[in-house]
């Protein structure tokens, strides 16, 4: 492990070191050309409202642009919304609106506009999975004057600036939401820096510069239209086609670097990998259901977590270029609070004790603890084709030199849809939620959020603390820095006691160009590559 | 001519029963397995609708409804000829379909084209030959039908594509980039193709009138050709027909390893995002092209060889 981070280190973003910066232009670059970038899943549908997809993180910064944008601390920063007031009840936000800013289709962009976005985001019609619900605090909008629009929510929500600087609720033409809504779909409008000239499913997307563009993030530090001419992106499903045709110089550029390729990317000279972690919880290989056993026991659950060894489990899910972390926060997560990390850390010995401790001191035939006769076992529901089977496989054989039989149950994602709602399971896979506010804790572990057969929520531990719900309800309250920064950091700390789940890798954006790729710099809310400021160095062949 | 007509048209009917009983069948599937359609619909497990989004798609497409009644709506829709809206492409199926069957159907054409004028000079060349070069022919096509299609493909993709650079890997590069999929899809046709066909042109060889000719002073190519083959032709038909309906399964491959677009690939998407309209559409169109190749191959039978009828 040392010597692969000593390697990595030679290069410019090291593996696995906590990359920082690159979200601003640091020289204008040469106009024109055509950058080829290969995807490895195609989208289906284009409308961002519509949609949870992660391809939405780019394609949103290409089409669209946001009220709001992300600064380098990760805090609300101006975009379409120039400045902003918050009334002192938290529940009214008025918006001055930049008045030079266009839609593609001639539309103009005003407080009309914002409001009919807001509402077609929320529109049962929509049928969001994502975008509604990030603005469920949502009440009305007013349009106040031409540039000025004011929201007000039901109840103070302080994640609501940063949701609103996400992709997937970018502003998009007005003029088509009203005439057309589902033609947004196919034929996105937008008033981003590019335009889609054609979308072939399954193939690929081409998108083409839209030459009066000056409305970059400030944060961005770009001037003007975008340098390229035009992106062609190609859906290339197979990780070893998509690694190779890019190594080949079929493509310039791929945004999913398939992690089992990333040695060989890292070791050939004509190529840069970029490895970016996203904000939000971690990956958790496993959540626990807290509310039944043997998860309901809190030492068990410790036990568990204490047993992974993480940077194994990390070792084999990204082949050496995911980190490991032991927190419920990314680092990169605005009030990621850093003092809470350590107490989840790689300890078989004191994962034992706490299982002795709980009264699992017997031992059967096979070398499993026992109590009253009992095995110490539980099954975890995983979904086929999606759970990562050596990850799981890794961590069964961790537990078993605990004592702990981790049983594997491989379902089809229907069943497990099903499983998940009705709360008959011990534990399930977990996985990553990514949100560019520390409010992914609410979403992940808040008790208003387990899943039932009426609520899409994403709290598969079944946690419902009344500690934690109430931190988490406060931190929703306030938009004070200093109080969010005390808040979530009482909550980071909580979860760590509860382990509701155990988190074990980052939640990355592995990306790789050829060399005569430049200027690329990164979202401050996704991570992923800001495609306005990449330019092409001249051929000297 | 009467009793061609009667069988065919009870061949048609006996097709459309076997439609009812596949979309019966794949509803049923669908259905019975638990799951909840809603939250597929919204995306599966990493969507986060909130009560009233999910409410309004229960009641959009009517999941709040019993099966019976799901079923009875699901098939009303289907005779006016509605394959329903995809869940995760938000258009309508049969627009979909349509926009992929073309470059499905140009590649599955072509591929069987190269697979049966490959099998057929192999078969004519090889057939009652020295043993050596029988066995060495036979040798290769037993590996190459058995040698799975993503393995075929990824080898000939490494050697010409990223190594000699001789085609592009992605089919969106001019029609250089169909020669390596259609050399993929027509390797395995064409190699149990030219089994079947030796097998048959060497009994057939064997046979009386084959002397008769040869008698005559007829060349072994005038022998082979005219007289050998259009007998040999028509196991070796049926057995293309049943390979030509199978290529959807090998386009999913295909497909997806030289990045193109076609039904195959779209199939698997909408397997794996449980997009059920859009599966159904799909199995639907794969088991009437499985009817209708069936009936056509049984006609070209009758015409080549009039005794196939009466049996």
């Amino acid at each position: 492990m040392a010597a692969l981070l000593a390697a990595g280190a030679a290069r410019a973003d090291a593996p696995l070191g906590l990359p920082s910066g690159g979200y601003r232009e640091m020289q204008p670059g040469r106009p024109g050309g055509t950058l080829r970038v290969s995807v490895a899943t195609d989208i289906g549908a284009l409308d961002p409202h519509a949609l949870s997809a992660t391809n939405v993180q780019w394609i949103g910064r290409l089409l669209f642009d946001n009220l709001v944008y992300l600064d380098e601390q990760g805090l609300p920063a101006p975009w379409l919304a120039t400045s902003w007031t918050i009334s002192p009840d938290g529940k009214t936000y008025t918006f001055s609106l930049r008045d030079d800013v266009t839609f593609s289709d001639g539309a103009k962009f005003n407080a009309e506009a914002v409001l009919i976005n807001m509402e077609h985001m929320r529109a049962p019609a929509t049928k969001s999975p994502l975008a509604g619900t990030y603005i469920q605090p949502y009440a009305s909008g007013r349009v106040v004057d031409e540039y000025t629009f004011e929201a007000t929510l039901h109840a103070p929500y302080s994640p609501f600036l940063y949701v609103l600087a996400q992709s997937w609720l970018a502003m998009e033409s007005p003029k088509v939401i009203k005439e057309r809504p589902l033609s947004l779909n196919a034929h996105p409008i937008g008033s981003g820096p590019f335009i889609l000239k054609n979308y072939t499913p399954q193939l690929g997307m081409i998108f083409i510069r839209r030459p009066d563009y000056n409305w970059s993030p400030p944060v961005t530090g770009h001037k003007g239209p975008a340098y390229l001419d035009r992106l062609e992106f190609e859906f290339v499903p197979d990780a070893s086609v998509r690694y190779y045709s890019l190594a080949s110089g079929e493509y310039d550029f791929t945004i999913d670097l398939p992690p089992q390729a990333g040695a060989a990317a890292l070791a050939n000279p004509a190529l840069t990998v970029t490895n970016r972690v996203r904000m939000g919880c971690p990956n958790r290989a496993i959540a626990f259901n807290v509310a039944a056993p043997p998860f309901d026991d809190i030492r068990v659950r410790r036990a568990a977590g204490l047993a992974m060894d993480r940077n194994g489990i990390a070792q084999i899910a990204g082949f050496g270029l995911y980190r490991p972390i032991a927190n419920f926060l990314s680092e990169t997560t605005p009030f990621y609070d850093a003092s809470a990390s350590g107490a989840l850390a790689y300890d078989p010995g004191q994962a034992k004790a706490l299982l002795e401790e709980a009264g699992w001191t017997g031992r059967d035939a096979e070398g499993y603890r026992t109590k009253a006769g009992t095995r110490l076992a539980a099954s975890v529901a995983i979904a086929v084709g999606v759970t990562s089977i050596p990850v799981i496989a890794e961590i069964q054989s961790d537990l078993r030199r605990v004592g702990f039989d981790l049983q594997l149950e491989a379902l089809p994602t229907g069943m497990l849809l099903q499983q998940r709602t009705s709360g008959q399971y011990q534990a399930m896979s977990g996985g990553v939620w990514h949100t560019n506010t520390p409010d992914a804790l609410y979403i992940n572990y808040h008790g208003s959020q387990i899943p039932t057969f009426h609520l899409g929520g994403q709290n598969t531990s079944r946690l419902n603390d009344p500690v934690l719900n109430a931190l988490l309800e406060r931190a929703r309250e306030t938009t004070d820095t200093a109080a969010l920064a005390a808040l979530y950091a009482q909550a980071q700390a909580r979860l760590i006691e509860l382990v509701p789940a155990v988190p074990l890798y980052d939640n990355q954006s592995l990306i790789a160009f050829g060399s005569q790729v430049r200027g690329v710099i990164y979202d401050t809310s996704h991570e992923t590559p800001h495609f306005e400021t990449i330019w092409l160095q001249e051929s000297t062949a | 001519m009467s009793g061609r007509y009667r069988h065919l048209f009870w061949r048609l009917g006996a097709g459309a029963l076997v439609l009812w009983g596949t979309v019966t069948l794949i509803f049923l599937a669908i259905n019975l397995t638990p799951g909840d359609p809603a939250i597929t619909l919204l995306g599966g497990p990493d969507a986060l609708p909130t009560p009233a989004i999910l409410h309004q798609v229960r009641a959009e497409y009517g999941f709040d409804q019993p099966l019976h009644v799901q079923y009875v709506h699901y098939l009303g829709r289907l005779l006016r000829g509605n394959l329903g809206i995809s869940y995760r492409l938000h258009q309508p199926v049969a627009v979909l379909i349509a926009g992929q069957i073309g470059a499905t159907a140009m590649l599955a054409v072509s591929a069987m084209a190269v697979g049966v004028v490959l099998a057929l000079v192999v078969a004519l060349a090889t057939a009652k030959r020295a043993p050596w070069l029988t066995s060495l022919f036979a040798g290769i096509e037993v590996t190459l039908s058995s040698v799975p299609s993503f393995i075929t493909g990824l080898i000939l993709l490494l050697g010409f594509s990223f190594n000699l650079h001789l085609f592009p890997s992605s089919s969106t590069r001019g029609w250089t980039a169909n020669i390596l999929p259609t050399i993929t899809l027509a390797l395995p046709i064409a190699a149990v193709l030219a089994q079947v066909l030796r097998r048959e042109l060497e009994d057939i060889l064997e046979q009386p009138f084959i002397l008769t000719a040869r008698t005559r002073g007829l060349s072994e190519a005038g022998v082979r050709l005219g007289h050998a083959l259009r007998h040999a032709l028509v196991p070796a038909l049926t057995i293309a027909g049943i390979m030509f309906a199978g290529l959807l399964s090998s386009a999913v491959v295909v497909e997806t390893v030289f990045n193109r677009q076609g039904l195959g690939r779209m199939m698997a998407d909408a397997t794996t995002n449980r997009d059920v309209p859009l599966v159904l559409g799909i199995a639907l169109l794969a088991t009437a092209i499985n009817i209708l190749v069936n009936i056509a191959i049984d006609l070209i039978n009758a015409v080549i060889d009039p005794r196939t009828e009466r049996s």
